[in-house]
């Protein structure tokens, strides 16, 4: 179960079936980038994306930079972090955890992800996770949704923020540019 | 025409030149000022500084500075009066004589770097003015870094001893007392809260014996809720049992939020911390723009405005002034600064005007570090309540605002320290690294009955003690100097 999840996602890259995988994924997933889909908030607009295909196939992702956090040293240090910064809010102000979070990484960033069930305004059930990690002052935060199984969801998701393109632009971000 | 060439050419070279002091302080430099000038200073063992206290105690006028925790090159800075390394803690100032202050005591705080040690907060009420306080004693309650609150007895300031400690935290930071009663609103971070910080109202009448009253925030952020936790608080401020409020600022730099409590509800209402619970005492509550925070939310009210003196209604408004905190250094965030709230009618809190440094008046986004405003004064002393409010803008130093048409606040001084070898860098991330600059990073302020401004720098400049002059002393009807 867990090495097919894992081939899963690592197929839900495209990047990163190139870079991780020597052998095509079971079935390929790919990230289609979409436009920004929230009000402007206190923080600048960051991407969005919905995977097609793969296990992950239907799910969104949605990640941004926030510069500016004030734990500096102690970083995303427990689930009620991840619960306030993650940006599940953005999707609907109801939700709620399904279990503990655990400790991920995104490059040399550490952070925590959760996941939850979302209340959505068509009364349909969506599983979601939320991903916080952190780099010094700032945070790279990271919210999927979807009908599929959240643990597939969150492995490709974190697949997908691995791969290249996505690092080189979360570096920029973090960086202000 | 050759001349015409040349004159350009001179104005441009002059022009490049003032761009290039403006934009960098250099050691040696004079300060920068306008109607303030500089009365003393105190290096504060170079150490990062938060909150100043100013208290009259007994015939002397003692300065209770609270640090943040100490920086990557620097995390206990010697004290030169032990000789030993010592995380930031409080710096104990004797500032009778404000020409020539005396460093009395620095009492360690917790270990840790920047917002993760010190103890920033400092809060002082008089023995005799607690209802069961020890008439000989003065008590200092400061926070411990993230993990506890304390109080101390600083009757002797040089020698404090430790009375009541609440500990087992997640975070502190700017809390409010009540000498008059004891009532205290401490910024905690409750280990079951949803939220880094939360109110946790004591009855500290008795500081030996602290009572816990209740615990109190937004709803959604209590244990057990779900869904999305509101902006976590920043700092209370309170009439007292008088004016029955209290204002709560939440957010420092985003999504703040203006909350006003009905003081008696709050402590006599019911106590266990469920959503309607935390909703009964709740009076108003005034969204920010998600741009902005509320660091500071000081109520001013009652205020005369001499515009509407003829005006059948409304001659008199409530304020209160809020004050945003900047975060990123070199303008990495939308603008923070001053706004004022007429709040009058309680239920319709409004938004009245706004006051923030002009940016090219310096080229602030280029002098490093941050740029916007942090705090204001929060002492509400006769000589300057009401009429004069002093902000902490960081690079800008700090100004001076004329307050008394709060519909229209006008700047009317500004003194912007010197920086000193002790001055610490700030820096931004570029290409593959950092870009450090150094700057002035004026954090707080406050003021005392004498008419003293306090000055304290984030980058460990320390502590610049200022005084009116010219025009702005007219302002607070202080005589010519």
């Amino acid at each position: 179960m867990t090495i097919a999840l894992v081939l899963a996602a690592l197929g839900a890259s495209g990047v990163g079936a190139y870079q991780l995988a020597p052998q095509p994924a079971p079935t390929s997933a790919h990230w289609r980038e979409l436009a920004w889909p929230f009000p402007r908030d206190g923080w600048p607009a960051g991407r969005a994306f919905r995977c097609e295909g793969g296990a992950c196939d239907g799910a969104e992702l949605h990640v941004r930079a926030k510069r500016g956090f004030c734990n500096c040293d102690s970083g995303v240090a427990d689930d009620d972090e991840v619960d306030r910064v993650a940006d599940i809010d953005l999707i609907t102000p109801r939700f709620a955890a399904t279990a503990p979070g655990e400790v991920v990484h995104v490059g040399e960033m550490h952070g925590r992800a959760r996941r939850y069930d979302l209340a959505l305004y068509d009364g349909a059930s969506h599983a979601a996770v939320g991903v916080a990690v952190s780099r010094r002052c700032d945070l790279l935060v990271a919210a999927a949704q979807g009908r599929g199984d959240a643990n597939a969801m969150q492995l490709a998701a974190l697949a997908f923020l691995e791969t290249q393109e996505m690092k080189a632009w979360l570096t920029a971000a973090l960086d202000g540019k | 025409m050759f001349r015409c060439v040349l004159t350009a050419a001179a104005l441009v070279l002059f022009a490049g030149s003032a761009f290039v002091h403006a934009q960098k302080q250099t050691i040696g430099a004079p300060p920068e000022a306008s109607n303030m000038k500089l009365v003393g200073t105190n290096d504060l063992q170079a150490r990062s500084a938060y909150q100043p206290t100013i208290h009259h105690q007994g015939d002397r006028w003692i300065a209770y500075i609270g640090h943040h925790g100490g920086t990557d090159d620097v995390p206990a800075p010697v004290n030169p009066m032990t000789g030993q390394a010592e995380p930031n803690g409080t710096s104990i100032v004797d500032v009778t004589d404000p020409a020539h202050p005396k460093y009395l005591r620095h009492l360690p705080g917790q270990e840790g770097k920047y917002e993760s040690g010190g103890a920033q907060m400092v809060r002082v009420c008089d023995g005799k003015a607690l209802p069961k306080g020890d008439p000989n004693a003065v008590y200092m309650l400061r926070t411990f870094g993230s993990e506890a609150h304390e109080i101390w007895n600083v009757a002797d300031p040089a020698n404090p001893t430790l009375i009541t400690r609440i500990g087992g935290l997640k975070d502190t930071h700017k809390s409010w007392w009540e000498c008059d009663t004891g009532i205290a609103y401490l910024v905690s971070g409750a280990p079951d809260w949803r939220t880094r910080r939360m109110t946790q109202i004591y009855d500290l009448s008795d500081p030996a014996h602290p009572q816990k009253i209740r615990d109190f925030g937004l709803p959604g952020q209590e244990p057990g809720s779900t869904g999305a936790v509101p902006t976590e608080l920043h700092g209370p401020i309170s009439t007292g049992p008088n004016g029955n409020r209290v204002y709560f600022g939440y957010g420092t730099n985003k999504g703040g939020i203006l909350q006003i409590v009905d003081r008696e509800k709050l402590l006599n209402g019911p106590k266990e911390p469920t959503p309607d619970n935390l909703r009964l005492p709740e009076i108003s509550r005034m969204p920010m723009s998600a741009f902005n925070g509320a660091h500071t939310t000081f109520p001013m009210l009652d205020m005369p405005v001499a515009e509407f003196a003829e005006d059948k209604d409304g001659k008199t408004r409530d304020i209160v002034m809020i004050v945003d905190e900047a975060i990123l250094n070199e303008c990495g965030e939308a603008r923070q600064m001053v706004w004022l709230a007429d709040v009058t009618t309680e239920t319709r809190p409004m938004m009245i005007s706004s006051y923030t440094v002009p940016e090219a008046s310096g080229q602030f986004c280029q002098r490093g570090g941050r740029f916007g405003s942090h705090s204001s004064n929060e002492s509400m002393a006769p000589i300057y309540y009401k009429k004069l409010a002093f902000i902490a803008f960081f690079n800008a130093g700090v100004r001076a605002l004329d307050i008394r048409d709060p519909y229209h606040p006008k700047e009317v001084g500004y003194f912007i320290p010197a920086i000193t070898q002790a001055t610490d860098k700030r820096c931004i991330p570029v290409e593959g690294g950092e870009r450090c600059k150094v700057a002035i990073q004026t954090n707080n302020v406050e003021t005392d009955e004498r008419g003293y401004i306090y000055i304290v720098d984030r980058a460990n400049t320390g502590l610049h003690i200022l005084e009116l002059t010219g025009p702005a002393r007219a302002v607070a009807g202080l005589p010519k100097n």
